[in-house]
């Protein structure tokens, strides 16, 4: 999964735009993440078409989307992946 | 204001290129204002400024168009046109905190070549296989049989026309493999 596929559903638990996303990407990231608007629109009619995000409603031309019960399962998977991928590095570092 | 008109052919490959053009004129005083035709690029005088020009290849967009180019507002991009299928838009450096670019990973950068790829393959097939067919299964074995010179003139013609537009196709097509391929080859995954 994508920096940015993963953020969209972490982002999506709770209706929301893709600009939003971009936003709270960056904020928590202290700006260090700034997603682009074409990776996001792509990403954003990828997932929708792959049944992982759903359209809600449209808001002043902005589509608000929110996590499927399929989004959630893969959402869950990504997060318990990169857990294991922590906790394993933590290990190492802490062992080497 | 003064406006200048310049010709330029960039290939659906020279998308790099094409962007840097932009940003140069840009940089020397002339804002982009469009382009028509085959490759004529319309320009106004302004103050000279770094302003990052993107294209992004979108006839799919086209249903849900005022979302797509909201999006691109929202995050700061002026729309300028649509043209051969590319979307056209620019940004200034001064309103940029890091560089940006439309773009921020390789995946969403093969997506969209591998876009072009996809819709303008028809194109090649019908503009380099209809007539090498026509040439090879219809003039040949008909000069072949006997000599005309109506048919040579057409043969020779046909050829002659031909053969650059094919270069300029096939060489369009393998470079756009190649980027789409490099940026597949860079994963690590």
């Amino acid at each position: 999964m994508t920096e940015t596929g993963f953020y969209i559903l972490l982002g999506m638990r709770q209706e929301a735009h893709g600009y939003s996303i971009i936003r709270q990407v960056e904020a928590l990231t202290q700006g260090e993440i700034r997603l682009s608007p074409g990776t996001m629109y792509g990403s954003l009619s990828k997932m929708e078409r792959d049944g992982l995000i759903r359209f809600v409603r449209e808001e002043e031309k902005r589509k608000l989307y929110q996590i499927t019960p399929l989004g959630e399962q893969v959402l869950e998977l990504e997060m318990k992946r990169i857990r294991r991928l922590y906790q394993n590095m933590q290990e190492v570092c802490e062992n080497g | 204001m003064a406006e200048k008109k310049e010709f330029r052919y960039f290939t659906i490959a020279d998308v790099e290129r094409e962007q840097e053009y932009l940003r140069w004129q840009h940089r020397r005083g002339w804002r982009f204002t469009g382009v028509t035709g085959i490759g004529t690029y319309h320009f106004e005088s302004c103050e000279p400024e770094e302003v990052v020009y993107q294209l992004d290849y979108s006839p799919s967009r086209k249903a849900n168009f005022s979302e797509y180019v909201q999006m691109y507002r929202d995050c700061g991009w002026e729309y300028l046109q649509d043209f051969a299928g590319f979307s056209y838009f620019c940004k200034p450096v001064s309103q940029m905190e890091s560089p940006e670019e439309i773009f921020c990973d390789d995946d969403s950068r093969r997506e969209m070549i591998g876009a072009v790829i996809r819709h303008r393959l028809p194109v090649l097939v019908i503009s380099v296989a209809f007539p090498l067919c026509y040439l090879l299964l219809f003039l040949l074995p008909q000069l072949i049989q006997g000599y005309s010179p109506a048919l040579t003139y057409a043969a020779v013609t046909m050829t002659i026309v031909l053969i650059p537009l094919w270069v300029v196709i096939i060489v369009t097509f393998s470079r756009l493999w190649k980027y789409w391929r490099s940026l597949q080859d860079d994963r690590w995954e």
